[in-house]
């Protein structure tokens, strides 16, 4: 990590809706959809698209199944998907000490 | 659809503070502590009749000179009450905190828990074991602590309990039933006594039990109130 913090910034997973994905699925080890939505107050088309740009950057994994005749979807945390979070936060930590730091007021 | 109530902006601060929110929403998910602490406070009461029913069997007994000797007494169904109700507990608690977490959409970290509570019950079931062919005030008892009533089976258990629930404790990051489990061992550990049970007789330990119990009974209530799983979390 180094630099100024803004530019080590993930953008992937800066965006707040990714970032929220990945703090719950991190917090919850595996996490249902329709918690997602609901949680995130997200559409499930929104929330798809999200979701499939977390899956292709191998940041979460999708595993799809039945509760009884209930269609379930269940995300997972990857490994590097748990590293990108830990990052993004310290970044995000970094950049509103500097932010404190540095900022002086007008006048 | 509006993102706005507990996760929005890019700014940095609320960035964070928006994690920091969906962080505590999906604790509030995984938490069901008012059934472990219900569960373990019937099992807790119901070891009160329970040491009570059946006849007195006599165990090892071990010379002791010049000229007597020290003899485990026991009922079969106090002695086999704690392992039997103990596992039967922990299975119950496994299940529903597993069918919850399914049914609410969201993991819990169960599994730190329930291994725990298999070590437990190995060590626990294995020291009543040993009391029951190592009697107190034999060279090859286990140690009591002094000033400490005597660990009975009972005692143990509720010994047990404690250990499982500050596992508990640390699994759902729930710092109220640290407290809780803090303030319950030292009930079941301390010595007890209304002032009617005087001596070791089989009603020694029903104070520490009830004591023990009326902890976990409060606390479950307590926690079923302040965590209300008839309302879907938010």
């Amino acid at each position: 990590m180094s630099g100024h913090p803004v530019n080590g910034l993930d953008d992937l997973v800066h965006q707040r809706v990714r970032l929220g994905i990945l703090t719950i699925a991190h917090e919850a080890r595996q996490v249902e959809f329709s918690y997602l939505r609901d949680t995130l107050e997200l559409t499930a088309g929104n929330l798809s698209q999200h979701l499939g740009v977390l899956e292709n950057a191998g940041l979460i994994t999708i595993d799809k199944g039945y509760a009884g005749k209930r269609a379930r979807t269940w995300i997972t945390l990857t490994k590097a998907g748990d590293a990108a979070l830990a990052d993004e936060v310290a970044r995000l930590k970094l950049l509103i000490n500097s932010l404190e730091h540095s900022w002086t007021p007008p006048g | 659809m509006a993102t706005d109530s507990a996760y929005s902006g890019d700014d940095p601060r609320r960035l964070l503070s928006g994690s920091r929110e969906l962080i505590r929403r999906v604790r509030m998910a995984q938490r069901a502590t008012w059934f472990p602490l219900l569960v373990f406070a019937t099992v807790t009461f119901a070891a009160i009749p329970a040491s009570q029913v059946g006849r007195g069997h006599f165990g090892t007994c071990v010379p002791t000179p010049p000229a007597g000797k020290v003899c485990t007494v026991y009922s079969y169904v106090g002695f086999s009450y704690w392992p039997i109700a103990f596992v039967l507990a922990y299975v119950a608690i496994a299940v529903f905190y597993i069918r919850r977490s399914r049914a609410r959409g969201v993991g819990t970290r169960v599994g730190p828990y329930v291994i725990a509570g298999i070590i437990l019950a190995l060590t626990m079931t294995g020291a009543v074991l040993w009391s029951l062919y190592h009697p107190p005030g034999t060279a090859q008892a286990l140690p009591t602590v002094p000033g400490l009533f005597p660990l009975a089976p009972g005692v143990r258990y509720s010994f047990a309990i404690g250990l499982a629930l500050l596992v508990l404790a640390w699994a759902e990051r729930n710092r109220a039933l640290l407290f809780l489990t803090v303030g319950y061992l030292a009930v079941v550990l301390l010595p007890i006594s209304f002032g009617w049970v005087n001596g070791h007789t089989r009603w020694t330990f029903v104070p520490q039990l009830a004591t023990g119990g009326s902890v976990l009974l409060l606390g479950g209530i307590g926690f079923l109130l302040a965590q209300r799983p008839w309302r879907r979390a938010a």
